[in-house]
This record gives structure tokens, C-alpha cells and sequence, in this order.
């Protein structure tokens, strides 16, 4: 969003609250009707998407100052886009959008982003990841047996938080990728952070030096398809990068490409696993993951007060989501009872992890995922399943917190254990098993 | 900002993280839709913010909403309560008040499925409660401004219509028992709910006087005669089978129709023909929707975009057309509403241009059932409120239509309200006919000052010609200046508003800006 826009936006705000909501012709219960974890648990309007477009406003009229008060509710949003979701069933505004502009501008006033999030950012900036941890373990979670092919076109590009801290996401990937035969490689030292943690707190100029910096490597081994299990590391690659720069490979998600794999037949499931599950759409491979469409075209006055683009401009709403393929694969697994929760796809509930919160403000991302929790157990799942680290974290941190009898799996952990492998492969990549 | 002192007893009230009178907070609840409008009208600055509140608070039950209200009584502060919040009327006039967000309540505190009746709080959204009721095969009545707002609102505070108002009513007319705090902090129950044996909400009148009207007339005292902290209302039969499944992403979902449910689109030509034709619609009692729109109005209720709205020029450029939808639990009862339709339509020898001239998306009966469609006058510039807006016979509704016509043209011409022919009128039936509602949606851009200006203009005009004419109070008489300006006029309701605010409310406490006050 350019500043051109980003000033016409912010003073067309209704204040109708649709942003709070799901959209309203999918509301099936009160209890899960809402949509945003800040003013479910906030309350205070200004914590609402519309609440934080009438913060731009004010602040661009002078009638507030960059302050901690400010910052402190900009910060407390996981970016996870709900709100724009609702805002444009009908509206045209870009609330999403806003917020992030609005904490660029708080980044370059020197109010934002939140202590821990600077602290981050110095870290991805030292050591190439926003965990501290050394640059050299990046690639520790790699089992020997593990076959990789230096040569090979395709990359597993495996992301912070699956190298340090989700480990068993990024074992149980490569070992699929084994066991259908597909050669991949890893970029090894030459991994970095994609920048996803820095971009959503505003700080876009160290983000375009990571951006940079990626696109210079993966281009420059000539891989032709990135793959992530990172839902965060595939929204930044997929939606953000190419707002700044073009690149000449594709990416997709873990789940787009072992969907495809059991479609062709490369992947056999032949152990049964008994379970009722429910899926998590994360918010980085649901409504996020949708790229912004090139629009060439003109905003022409057709009457006074009235102007119409030609061709009409596009909205993202959600359209070009990944929702089908892990639900997919998960119908695919023999014994699996596949159920769903009420807030789902485009309008899925967030985990409450995004845009700097689970540092920033660890209560606000426990108490979403607490909620989230509820909402799967009143499917009468026995797991919740998702395709995102940051989820996975988040949502285990919130089975525990609340002591709730659900368990938790990635996707890809329930792929492992339905191809049957030996129990001693399964269990380097099972955290819970081991 | 409060006084340390009068903070810290509202922080023991409600806990400290329920109340925040800082800079930002107080800030953001200045802000509402067409308060640039309100501003201009009262000659201020057109910005969209009103006075700052001093502070914010979220009280969770009716105590604590007593014990705020006592307090704003003991420190001289006024109070202005608001829910979901949408619109001027939810922001204070002086900067010596403070807001009751009553987000915090937020309970279905009752569906009674046998006698016809759910009990709210003021944050339970009408979306919320029609989820619930289609569990039991009903339904409930949702104002104009969408199924996101709170019907306790719509039912205890402003005016009600709707577009299934033919089905459901007016809010004014649902509304049953009502747990109400008073400006003066007492909690006053009215109805059922207020008997000493076996209270319950089941009806708005008790023995003795009824409250009803004191407590809301016809247009509702927005939070300016105390607080609603709870409101039965009645509720309906869902109209058709409750089985509703969307598929698609948003907002491009299609629709499983349900079996028994049906559009019709006539054009009546003009509005002569247009009023016969909906008195013989409504006379029959089958519809679940009967309105006019204009043209304009008509496009925009099936796009979801000022670009979609271009591809129904055919079925915007109808003269006087009317918008039916029937829909049955049974296949007989919906043979029988057609059977009906098909009558009046040879009767009146009119064609129905749904399937012929333009097929909706299956999407539009959804937003019907779901009471959704207000929502799309929003679509073209996002400026948007009505410059009229009455409630009366078939005759008088549409003789203000017919009547304000070269009076919106006028501001047309003068490019500060957007053409709609001068046309852009909705109007729906109630109680089979035997009233109507008429108002006149149109078009500003709100950042734009000369059309605000134009538009503020155009309001006052109406209002003046409406008194001139002898249309009726519009439903935006709102405020000291125009309850004076109308009172005389009309019997001098005036002072026997101010006498039911004075006695109601002796301190002046509740923020009067949309109301009256006792001077």
C-alpha cells in the first residue's frame, strides 16, 4: 500500500464492526462468531482492525502522538487478517494493510517496534535468526540418514523456527521427501532468516536486506522450486518478496507438494492411525497466502463523487489459499476421522503466534490459542492439526496451559507415521514420541 | 482524563484494566461514521470526531453499570452508554462525559422457544442471536444497519426498521421486558420482569401504566434516559428450512437455496401503481421481504462492489420497482404464497424480472435470510446516511418520496451528493400494511468537505420542507435544536419530552446530544 492510498484509506472507515466478525452469513454459533484475538481479549475498540484504522487517522490529524500507549495496542495484533477478510465482503478497505503501514510509521518515529521485537531484530541481523542461537547450529536438526542431493533443483528451504526450535517439522519433511524419492536440498549455512518476523513489526528496511540476500542465493544455484514447511517463511517468499523484487523460481508449501505426491502415487499410506482430527488453517498459508495481483488500471469518475477502477481492482479475500490440499491429506490416512472446526478457511481463527505477539506479548498469544484449543475441543477432535511452526508452538503452549486431553500434530508428523516407517525414523521426528 | 481520585473509584468498580482515560483510548471513541455530518449541521469543524470522552469503561453486569452511573452522579460527569457503537449517535456532545462500552455484556441470557422470546445483553450482535435461534427454528428482527449490530440497541434505543420488517416488525414493537438503569443509578424493570412473584420477561407491560413509550417513543433516546442492560424481545419462525450451507470463499459464496424461497423484482412503473401493488402485496401476509428501492438501491442490494454494480444497469434502470421475497416450510404453504403472487401479478399485469431480465447470485438470498442486505448501501463511496426518513401511511411515505425529488436534485446538480435521479428512496412495510417506512439513503463523499457541506445542507433542507409540507418528524429529529424546531409544530411534544427528562433524570447526567435535555 502506497502513501497515496494508505491517506485515502484510513479516513473511510465506517466504525460498523464487521471487522470484529466473521463474516456474517457464515456465523453458525455466538460463541464462535468472532474474528480478531485482540478485541476478543482487549475489548477496547482501538485493539478492532476498524479500531486501529481510527488510530491512523488520528495520529496523521495530529490528534495523537507516537507514545507507548500507542504502540502497546498497534503491537497487540497478530496480523492475521481476519479483519480485511470481513472489511471486504463488501468494503474496499485494506485494514490489514494499515495496521502494517501504521507500525512502519511508528518504527520510523522511534516508537516501535516492542522491546523484545527490537531485540529480535538485532538478533536476525547478528546471528540470521530472531531465536540468538549460533549461525553454526542452524543445521543440527539434521539426522545423518537424511538423503540430500547437492545437485538437485529443489529446495527445502527449512526456516528459523523448524531449524531451532520445531525440529521435528523439518525431520519429518525430508524424511517424506525420502520416501517418495524426490531429491531436495538444503541451502546448509547459506539459510537465513526470510525476514517474516521483521517485516511484520515494521522494520522493512533490514527485511529488504534479508529479502535480498535470499533471492541472491537461491538465484544464484539455479534451484528452480522452493519448498517450505513454514507457513510463514512461504507467505513472506510467496506475497511479500515480490512486492519488492521479482525472482525466478517457484515456492510452495509442504502441504500443496506431498498432496501432490500421494495424488501421483509417490507416497503410499499404509498404517493406520485412529484418531479424530481437526485442522488449524494457518493465517500465513489460509487467507495470507494470496499474492497481490497486478492492477494496471484506472480509478475513472463515472459521476460526480462516484469513481469506479477499470478493470476492477482486485481484492485479496482469501481466494487463493492453500485449504484444500491438507485437508486432503488428511482425509487420505487410513483411520483418520477427518472433522471441522466452525471458523475455518478464509475466516479461521488466528493461533494467536503472528507478527511479533508470542515475543512481544506471550499472555495475549497463550490466552488466543487457549481459545482456539476450546474451539477444537468442541468438535470432539482428539487432535488439532496444523502446517505452521508458529502454531504448532503456540497451540501445544495452549493444550498444556489449559490442560486440555487434545494433542497436537503437524501435518506432516501424521504423513510420517501413516507411511509406516521404522519406529526409530519416527522417532526423531515425533517430538512427543520421543 | 479523570481526577486520580474519581479514576481510582471507577478503576474499584470495574478493575483497572476495564477503564483507560489516556490520549490514544479516548482518542479512538471520539471517532464515528458521519460525525463529519453532525459536526457540519451543528456549524463545527466536518471532521469525523466528536468531543474526547474524558475516559472509557467497560462495565460486565447491571451493578456495575449502577455503580458507574451513581458515580457520574456524585462527580457531576455524564455518561453515554453505546454497544456495538456503529454511528454519531454513540459519541458524547461535551468532553465532561465519559463511555460506557457495554462490550463486556455480552450474554444470551435466555431463548424461550415456546413463548416466543429471547432475553439479551447490549454486546450480543443480531448475527449472534439469529445463530442461536435458527437452532430452534426462529428467527429475529434486525435493524437496517446489519445483522453486526446489537438489537438490544435497536430495540430499547433507536429506530428499528429492517429489510425483513413485513416478517419481523419494528424494534419499537418487539420489545418486552427491559432491565434499565436509570440516570439517577436505580435499576428500574419493566413489564413481567418487574413483578414482585414469578418475574419474567415474557411481557413489556406490567399491571398499571406501560413504560414503553417513555422509555423509547417511536426513535429511541440513545443512551440519553439512562441504560438497558438487558431486553426481551420477540422472536419468529425462521421463514424456511434453517439448513444453511455456504460454499466458496468470501464474498464469492454460493448458496444452497433453500427449497421454498423466492425472489420477485416487479417494476410498478411509478409510484402510484407502486403503492397499490405493495398494499395488495402486503394485505396477504406472504412475504418474508417487500420493498422499494430505487434503482440505485435495487443494483446495489445484489453487487458487492461499485464495479459489480455496473453489470446491473438493466435491473437499476426499473421505475418504482419492488422487491419481494417469499419462502414456506412446506411445499404447500410456498404453493400457496405463489399461487398469491401470481394473482396480484396478473392483477396488475406485471412480470417478474428475476430469471428473465437478471438471475442474482445465489449469495443474495443468504444475505436475505441473514438480514445483511442495508449493508450494501455502503458499496459506492462509503459516505452514506439518510437525508429523511419517516414513518407513516403508504400515502405519506411515498408522497415524500414523489415530493423530495427536485429537492435531492437540486444538491445533484450541485455535485455534493451523488446522482441517484433524485430516486434513492427504501421503503418497507409493516404489519401487513398497515404502516410504512420510508428513508432516503444518499450518497456524500465524506472527505471531501464541500460535499459534507452540500450534504448537511441537504439535510436541513429536507428537514425544513418536511415540516413545511406537513411530511412528518423525521426520524433524525434528534438533539435540542430540532426537537425545538419541530415541537411547535407538532403539539409541542417538546416539553412533554423534557418533563419525562427531568423527572427521569434530575442531575442531567445522561448525555442529552441526541436526545433533549430538561431545559
Amino acid at each position: 500500500m502506497d502513501e497515496e492510498e494508505y491517506q485515502k484509506m484510513i479516513k473511510r472507515c465506517l466504525r460498523c464492526s464487521i471487522c470484529k466478525w466473521i463474516p456474517q452469513v457464515q456465523i453458525k454459533s455466538q460463541k464462535y462468531a468472532t474474528a480478531c484475538p485482540a478485541i476478543d481479549l482487549y475489548n477496547f475498540h482501538p485493539y478492532s482492525g476498524g479500531g486501529k484504522i481510527i488510530l491512523a487517522l488520528a495520529l496523521e490529524m495530529g490528534r495523537i502522538k507516537p507514545s507507548e500507549e500507542l504502540r502497546d495496542i498497534v503491537y497487540k495484533c497478530t496480523e492475521c487478517g481476519n479483519c480485511a477478510i470481513a472489511c471486504k465482503f463488501l468494503n474496499t478497505l485494506e485494514p490489514l494493510e494499515i495496521i502494517m503501514r501504521l507500525r512502519e510509521k511508528l518504527v520510523e518515529a522511534g516508537c516501535g517496534p516492542m522491546p523484545k521485537q527490537k531485540a529480535y531484530t538485532e538478533a536476525v541481523k547478528n546471528v540470521n535468526n530472531p531465536y540468538s542461537e549460533p549461525h553454526e547450529n542452524r543445521m543440527d536438526w539434521l539426522p545423518n540418514d537424511i538423503k540430500i542431493d547437492p545437485n538437485a533443483k529443489l529446495l527445502y528451504y527449512i526456516g528459523c523456527t523448524s531449524s531451532y526450535r520445531r525440529k521435528e517439522m523439518a525431520i519429518a519433511a525430508a524424511r517424506i521427501m525420502n520416501a517418495a524419492g524426490v531429491a531436495f536440498r538444503i541451502l546448509q549455512d547459506e539459510e537465513y532468516c526470510c525476514g517474516s518476523p521483521i517485516l511484520r513489526t515494521g522494520e522493512i528496511h533490514t527485511f529488504q536486506e534479508f529479502l535480498n540476500k535470499n533471492v541472491d542465493i537461491i538465484e544464484s544455484k539455479g534451484i528452480e522450486t522452493v519448498v517450505f514447511s513454514c507457513a510463514g517463511c512461504y507467505d513472506t517468499f510467496k506475497v511479500d518478496y515480490p512486492l519488492y523484487r521479482d525472482y525466478n523460481f517457484k515456492v510452495c508449501h509442504t502441504v500443496e507438494f506431498f498432496n501432490e505426491l500421494l495424488e501421483a502415487g509417490e507416497l503410499k499410506l499404509t498404517k493406520e492411525i485412529p484418531i479424530t482430527a481437526t485442522y488449524h488453517d494457518p493465517c500465513h498459508l489460509g487467507r495470507n497466502a494470496e499474492r497481490y495481483e497486478q492492477w494496471d488500471g484506472e480509478e475513472v469518475k463515472l459521476i460526480p463523487l462516484i469513481s469506479i477502477n477499470i478493470p476492477p481492482k482486485p481484492k485479496r479475500t482469501g481466494k487463493a489459499g492453500i485449504y484444500d490440499p491438507p485437508r486432503n491429506i488428511l482425509k487420505k490416512i487410513p483411520g483418520l476421522k477427518f472433522i471441522e472446526m466452525e471458523r475455518i478457511r478464509e475466516y479461521a481463527y488466528c493461533c494467536g503466534a503472528g507478527a511479533g505477539v508470542k515475543s512481544a506479548f506471550p499472555e495475549m498469544a497463550l490466552n488466543t490459542a487457549k481459545i482456539r484449543i476450546e474451539e477444537a475441543e468442541d468438535t470432539g477432535a482428539d487432535v488439532i492439526v496444523s502446517a505452521c511452526p508458529f502454531c504448532s508452538t503456540n497451540l501445544q503452549d495452549g493444550i498444556s496451559e489449559s490442560g486440555s486431553k487434545l494433542k497436537y500434530y503437524d501435518i506432516s508428523e501424521l504423513l510420517l507415521m501413516s507411511l509406516g516407517l521404522e519406529p526409530e525414523k519416527l522417532k526423531q521426528a515425533l517430538a512427543e514420541v520421543a | 482524563m479523570l481526577k486520580k481520585q474519581i479514576l481510582e473509584e471507577f478503576q474499584k468498580t470495574v478493575g483497572p484494566e476495564n477503564i483507560d482515560d489516556g490520549e490514544v483510548m479516548t482518542n479512538a471513541y471520539a471517532y464515528n461514521w458521519c460525525m463529519e455530518l453532525v459536526n457540519c449541521m451543528e456549524e463545527k469543524e466536518p471532521i469525523p470526531f466528536s468531543p474526547i470522552p474524558k475516559a472509557i469503561i467497560l462495565p460486565s453486569n447491571v451493578e456495575e453499570v449502577q455503580q458507574i452511573v451513581k458515580l457520574c452522579n456524585k462527580y457531576d460527569i455524564q455518561f453515554k452508554a453505546q454497544s456495538t457503537g456503529l454511528g454519531p449517535w454513540n459519541q458524547p456532545s461535551s468532553e465532561n462525559c465519559i463511555i460506557l462500552d457495554l462490550r463486556r455484556m455480552n450474554k444470551i441470557v435466555k431463548i424461550d422457544d415456546k413463548n416466543l422470546y429471547a432475553v439479551v445483553e447490549p454486546y450480543v450482535s443480531g448475527a449472534q442471536l439469529q445463530a442461536e435461534t435458527m437452532k430452534y427454528d426462529l428467527t429475529v428482527h434486525m435493524p437496517g444497519a446489519g445483522p453486526q449490530v446489537s438489537p438490544l440497541a435497536s430495540a430499547t434505543s433507536m429506530n428499528g426498521p429492517g429489510f425483513t420488517s413485513p416478517h419481523t416488525g419494528h424494534s419499537a414493537r418487539n420489545v418486552l421486558g427491559v432491565e434499565w438503569v436509570l440516570p439517577d443509578g436505580e435499576i428500574l424493570r419493566l413489564g413481567s420482569t418487574g413483578l414482585k412473584n414469578n418475574p419474567d420477561w415474557f411481557s413489556g407491560d406490567g399491571p398499571g401504566p406501560s413504560l414503553r413509550g417513555i422509555m423509547r417513543g417511536w426513535a429511541g433516546a440513545k443512551s440519553g434516559i439512562g441504560v438497558f442492560t438487558k431486553v426481551a424481545f420477540k422472536l419468529f419462525p425462521y421463514p424456511c428450512s434453517t439448513k444453511f450451507k455456504l460454499k466458496g470463499i468470501s464474498p464469492n459464496y454460493e448458496f444452497d437455496i433453500p427449497d421454498f424461497m423466492k425472489l420477485y423484482v416487479m417494476d410498478c412503473k411509478n409510484y402510484n401503481y407502486l403503492k397499490k401493488v405493495f398494499l395488495a402485496v402486503e394485505r396477504e401476509e406472504i412475504s418474508f421481504i417487500c420493498s422499494h428501492l430505487s434503482g440505485y438501491g435495487l443494483g446495489a442490494i445484489f453487487s458487492n462492489s461499485i464495479e459489480s454494480l455496473m453489470d446491473k444497469i438493466p435491473i437499476a434502470s426499473t421505475h418504482a420497482p419492488l422487491v419481494i421475497v417469499i419462502a414456506a416450510r412446506t411445499r404447500r404453504e410456498f404453493e400457496y404464497k405463489q399461487k398469491v403472487m401470481n394473482k396480484i401479478m396478473a392483477e396488475f399485469k406485471l412480470e417478474n424480472i428475476i430469471g428473465t431480465k437478471y438471475t442474482p447470485n445465489s449469495l443474495f438470498y443468504a444475505e436475505a435470510l441473514r438480514s445483511n442486505l442495508g449493508l450494501h448501501g455502503f458499496i459506492a463511496t462509503g459516505g452514506f446516511q439518510s437525508s429523511k426518513g419517516q414513518c407513516d401511511t403508504a400515502t405519506v411515505c411515498l408522497n415524500t418520496t414523489k415530493m423530495s425529488i427536485p429537492l435531492k436534485k437540486k444538491y445533484i446538480k450541485k455535485g455534493v451528493i451523488a446522482n441517484d435521479f433524485g430516486e434513492g428512496v427504501w421503503i418497507t412495510s409493516y404489519e401487513s400494511g398497515h404502516y410504512f417506512h420510508v428513508e432516503s439513503p444518499t450518497l456524500f463523499d465524506q472527505t471531501n468537505e464541500k460535499s459534507v457541506n452540500g450534504m448537511a445542507e441537504n439535510m436541513n433542507e429536507n428537514y425544513q420542507f418536511d415540516l413545511i409540507k406537513h411530511l412528518g418528524a423525521p426520524f433524525f429529529v434528534e438533539g435540542d435544536r430540532m426537537h425545538d424546531k419541530f415541537g411547535p409544530h407538532m403539539m409541542n411534544y417538546h416539553k412533554w419530552l423534557r418533563k419525562i427528562k427531568e423527572a427521569f433524570d434530575p442531575n442531567g447526567i445522561a448525555d442529552s446530544g441526541f436526545y433533549i435535555s430538561a431545559k
